[in-house]
């Protein structure tokens, strides 16, 4: 069996543009490397563009990378996400970060890393894929190097982060050392021959759940996330924030629903309280913060509960203990679009974070007071997304939660739902927390902020994009389904 | 033009006016005039788009344009965002994107110097937007919305000069007093979602026509809206605001309490009418209702000296008269008057605003006379106003009522004497109001001085006296085009016709009231005491507004406060400090609590994990 390697271009070019940056950073001067961020831009543009036209359906190796729907879907969102982050990390860059082409050429080798994780489908691939993306973050997180912060939360990532490796690794290997074979799809075939689960087996499925979990920052393997994302660089932060959940995400439902659906009477509990710890917590812990990239951690948190909630209702148990897989789709599709509305909203509040920390250089909430007289701009946008994040009609947080809270209590967890709208009206307090402090405190600084047009332009679409995203979802959705029944055929 | 692009281009109408109100709103400062231009040429935008609409709409021979889009597809339900351009909708747009374009170019004049002069015009954008959305929606949710918007708009623009404490209250009381109908009408529509599972207006009147919905549902949920439509339309008992509302800047009384908002109950009657007709005795009531608001609202605008509370005491009589027809299966004659009650009352207003402009804002008529001489041009278009409402041949006015007079003789003929009456005191009291501003002379120093308004005003009202005055041949069918007459444009059933006792009838009671008018106010020839004496009681009443007010606020205070002040301790003190409070803190205490986890120390971090690990896999085999 040939492989069809033009499968693989997207993935080839953005290889190719990571390295192009790394290699322009040796040769231009230091003056010309602010223009590197354009390179990159331009470049996923491009590629954006090869992606759309060049589309087909196909396997690799033996069936290592699928390429799909979903995988074509997971590949333009972490393009389009790859151009704003970098846009809007391009002034922080400029004034905080020394090396810039190494920055900008470690960015891109991250969304390869997400492009790759949508698309695998066997464990190893999947792991290397997730260590691709690990190792680049580990050293972006770390980036800000005279910054006695960045160094800490960078020591706590790589350490936390290899011990999570570890348990992925060591959870892969008992699977494989049960079943014969990493693959998905041979999992499921193995996992309906087989009538007991193996404990050897069980503790595997525990350790890579565990090990995914503290990628998803889930509870109780989320508490390197507030220590890193404070001491992040900002732009970093966003793309912690989005980036690598999305990427994982996308790894998640794809392992679940291609070899874990029949089992689901195993499994369920577990994420259950997984997802109730992670709603709880996230949204409580965040109740007290008194920065705002601890607050977003937090928030991240909770939202991270919404996904596993959606998770853990794939399936539905009847009551003779058998699965059934009936609406499984309708809860892809809320899981997908949840996480695209979680993306763009997150994106809009950290870039306008972003923007506020390049005027000021100060990131505690109580900074943010008196922002809509400096800026009614940034404070509307900020204050839209804080809307959305808190699940408030017309954005695309509330349409999304909607569909995921509605697909999960058509599988009968209706209490997981009320759950859910309670943990979304505990972080209506801290969203409108930060509401308060841009319109009705008033701040020490009356200076108003100048927001680049870049940066401007980046806001304006993400903030059209929510309200689209809450008026108007039907073609995204439409995209979706595709995505989901790709998924699951 | 194709089918596709009309269908995007009736989105264009609310939309573009939204976005006029954001622009505004943002960035009124960098705009000349303040963004006056923007909100003028949004509308005018809308009328033109209008145009294209009506064209396309006339020539697919008038089928109604339908475009929606699913905003939320679970599958089972859905609901979907919709615009609906049909023969109703179509002549409400006109009206409203009309009337809106002349009163803002008159606003330019006259609220020039005021300093919100850009949120003036952003919330006139705000206001149209809401409008045309609540007029063009095919579902009765984005209807709901549209229409508490449209009271946000109605609500900003009475309390406009909110440094006046009046302004403030009367913006208050305006929002109360239509909330009342507002919360009926919501409930009103959830039972109609309740009994045919969807919120589309056309699907809903469906399942009611083929029995799916029982006469009980039918008749509450129509009764609930009814309500929804009399406080927006100023019904009796709840018009009590509409007065008030005159607080406003005057241009706001033209289109918003004249001309647009007042019609939104009417036309949503006229909406809703394929269901209200199957509720039992529903056209009943709406027609009680009309015919009282007609003649109570008629007797106070006849003793009021307030020149703009004449005017909206008139408006309340008016739609009550719209109201009727719509309860005697009038619906196109009800639409005819809409539209022409909405010039020829926004030509009065905004002659009013003009008297008012020369005046130094005076309102009262006993301080005006003989502005005829100064105020020439918005003398003869207030009288055009005038003839037109009094309903004095030929003007657009006479028509109208006439095709009125006609449906409540041929459905409600007890109504029929009583309706004349009516007929009778809005001819006198508008030739009254009119004889008091313009005739006789100056009674004091503001009208010895008043002038002429300037020409960015004086030309809406040239407009609109062109229009008071010829689009009562609108009633006819034209020999030459396909026009059937106005009737038959809005119901293909009602074809134009004339029932000439009726019409002579009501021309010799118009011309009687008006004739009277100006024998007493006019000519003077009778003492207006030598009348009154008589009817001191009589007078008393009306002239205290038949103490509507006095008795709402003898309810609000006596009954509602003492209820709501047991209420507040109850409040305080269980839902408040237990419930609130208690949650809200045991909520911060655990959230507080849950931070002395966060040490920052890495093998800390670990050891949870670890634990989490472990209870997972407890989980598995112990509980599983």
């Amino acid at each position: 069996m040939t492989n069809n390697f033009s499968l693989l271009i997207p993935e080839f070019l953005v290889t190719g543009l990571a390295f192009l940056i790394l290699s322009l950073d040796l040769f231009v001067s230091e003056k010309r490397k602010d223009y590197l961020v354009w390179v990159g831009v331009i470049g996923l543009l491009i590629i954006l563009g090869i992606t759309l036209l060049t589309f087909t359906n196909g396997i690799l190796y033996q069936g290592l990378l699928v390429f799909d729907d979903y995988t074509n879907l997971f590949r333009i969102f972490f393009l389009i996400a790859g151009i704003i982050v970098l846009i809007s990390s391009n002034e922080f860059v400029k004034s905080n970060i020394k090396y810039k082409g190494e920055f900008y050429g470690i960015l891109i080798f991250t969304i390869l890393a997400g492009m790759l994780l949508s698309s695998s489908s066997e464990l190893l691939t999947a792991y290397i894929s997730l260590e691709l993306l690990s190792f680049g973050l580990y050293v972006l997180v770390a980036f800000d190097r005279y910054n006695m912060k960045s160094n800490e939360s960078g020591v706590k990532y790589v350490l936390l982060g290899a011990f999570s490796s570890a348990l992925i690794l060591y959870g892969i290997s008992n699977i494989y050392g049960v079943l014969g074979t990493t693959r998905f799809d041979e999992i499921s075939l193995m996992l309906t021959s087989i009538d007991d689960l193996n404990p050897f087996l069980i503790l595997g499925f525990i350790f890579l759940f565990a090990g995914l979990g503290f990628k998803l920052s889930a509870v109780p393997f989320h508490m390197w996330a507030p220590d890193v994302y404070e001491g992040s660089p900002l732009p970093i932060t966003a793309w912690l924030s989005v980036g690598s959940k999305v990427a994982t995400v996308s790894l998640v439902l794809r392992l679940f629903c291609e070899s874990l659906l029949q089992i689901g009477n195993e499994w369920q509990l577990i994420i259950i309280v997984l997802s109730v710890a992670t709603m709880l917590i996230g949204n409580l812990g965040a109740l007290v913060q008194k920065n705002i990239k601890r607050l977003l951690a937090f928030s991240s948190i909770g939202h991270m509960g919404y996904i596993l909630m959606g998770i853990s209702a794939l399936i539905s148990v009847n009551e003779d203990g058998s699965v059934s897989t009936e609406m499984t789709v309708l809860v892809i599709n809320g899981i997908i679009f949840y996480v695209i509305a979680y993306a763009i909203t997150n994106f809009a509040a950290f870039v306008s974070v972003i923007a506020v920390f390049n005027h000021s250089g100060q990131d505690s909430i109580s900074d943010f007071a008196g922002l809509s007289k400096r800026s009614p701009f940034l404070s509307l946008v900020l204050v839209c997304s804080m809307f959305s994040l808190a699940g408030l009609p017309v954005f695309a947080g509330f349409t999304s939660k909607f569909y995921l809270f509605n697909a999960v209590g058509a599988q009968d967890l209706l209490w997981l739902v009320a759950l859910g709208i309670v943990t979304s009206l505990i972080s209506l307090y801290y969203y409108l927390m930060i509401a308060r402090q841009m319109y009705i405190e008033k701040g020490a600084d009356s200076a108003p902020i100048k927001v680049s047009s870049s940066i401007r332009i980046i806001l304006m679409v993400l903030l059209v994009a929510m309200i689209i995203g809450g008026g108007f979802p039907s073609p995204l959705m439409d995209l979706i389904q595709l995505a989901s029944e790709a998924l699951i055929s | 033009m194709d089918l596709f692009l009309v269908n995007n281009l009736i989105w264009m109408l609310p939309l573009i006016c939204v976005f006029a109100f954001l622009i505004i709103a943002l960035f009124s400062q960098y705009i000349p005039t303040q963004g006056a231009i923007v909100s003028i040429g949004s509308i005018g935008i809308a009328f033109l788009i209008f145009i294209f609409v009506l064209i396309d709409f006339v020539n697919g021979g008038l089928l109604p344009i339908h475009s929606s889009f699913t905003w939320i597809d679970l599958g089972e339900w859905q609901i979907s965002w919709g615009l609906l351009i049909d023969r109703i909708s179509i002549v409400m747009i006109g009206l409203i994107t009309f009337v809106a374009f002349l009163v803002q170019i008159y606003s330019v004049g006259y609220m020039k110097g005021d300093s919100r002069f850009g949120w003036y015009f952003a919330v006139h954008s705000l206001f149209a937007a809401a409008m045309l959305l609540l007029v063009l929606s095919d579902n009765l949710l984005l209807l709901y919305f549209a229409w508490e918007l449209v009271g946000l708009g109605s609500y900003l623009l009475i309390g406009f000069w909110y440094e006046k404490k009046s302004a403030a209250e009367a913006a208050k009381k305006a929002f109360v007093t239509t909330r009342i109908g507002d919360v009926g009408l919501l409930i009103g529509i959830i039972i109609l979602f309740k009994a045919s599972g969807t919120f589309d207006i056309s699907s809903i009147i469906h399942v009611a026509q083929e029995g799916g919905i029982s006469n009980d549902v039918i008749f509450w949920s129509s009764l609930l809206i009814f309500l929804g439509a009399m406080g927006k339309s100023a019904q009796f008992p709840l018009h009590v605001w509409l007065p008030d509302a005159m607080e406003g800047p005057t241009p706001v009384s033209a289109l918003i309490h004249a001309a647009t908002m007042v019609a939104a109950g009417i036309y949503l009657v006229g909406r809703m009418f394929p269901l209200f007709e199957l509720g039992p005795g529903i056209l009943t009531i709406i027609s009680i209702v009309g015919i009282v608001t007609f003649i109570l609202a008629g007797a106070i605008a006849l003793v009021m000296t307030d020149i703009k509370r004449v005017l909206a005491y008139s408006t309340i009589s008016h739609l009550g008269l719209m109201m009727l027809s719509l309860g005697s299966f009038g619906a196109p004659a009800a639409f005819f008057h809409l539209v022409i009650h909405g010039f020829s009352k926004a030509l009065l207003f905004l002659g009013a605003g003009s008297v008012m402009h020369g005046m130094h804002d005076q309102t009262e008529v006993e301080l005006m006379g003989g502005l005829r001489k100064k105020m020439p041009i918005t003398s003869i278009t207030f009288l055009i106003g005038t003839l037109s409402l009094a309903g004095i041949v030929p003007l657009s006015g006479f028509f109208s009522k006439d095709e009125i007079l006609i449906s409540i003789w041929e459905y409600n003929p007890w109504f029929f004497p009583v309706t004349l009456f009516g007929v009778f005191l809005s001819s006198l009291y508008m030739i009254r109001l009119y004889c008091l501003i313009f005739l006789s002379s100056a009674r004091s120093d503001y009208s010895e001085k008043a002038h002429e308004s300037p020409r960015i005003m004086t030309y809406p009202l040239i407009i609109l006296s062109v229009l008071a005055v010829f689009s009562g041949l609108l009633a006819f069918p034209s020999p030459i085009t396909e026009w059937q007459g106005f009737a038959a444009f809005i119901d293909d059933h009602h074809k134009f016709h004339m029932v000439p006792w009726i019409t002579a009838v009501s021309i010799v009671v118009a011309f009687s009231g008006a004739f009277l008018g100006w024998v007493i106010y006019g000519a003077r020839k009778i003492e207006i005491t030598a009348i009154s004496k008589p009817f001191k009681f009589i007078y008393q009443l009306v002239s205290r507004k038949f103490l509507f007010d006095e008795i709402y606020s003898w309810i609000a205070t006596k009954i509602v406060f003492t209820f709501a002040r047991w209420l507040t301790v109850f409040d305080r003190v269980i839902v408040n400090d237990t419930g609130i409070d208690g949650v809200g803190n045991s909520t911060k205490k655990s959230a507080d609590r849950l931070k002395y986890f966060q040490s920052g120390y890495l093998y800390n971090y670990s050891l949870v994990m670890v634990i989490g690990l472990f209870l997972m896999a407890i989980i598995w085999w112990v509980i599983e």
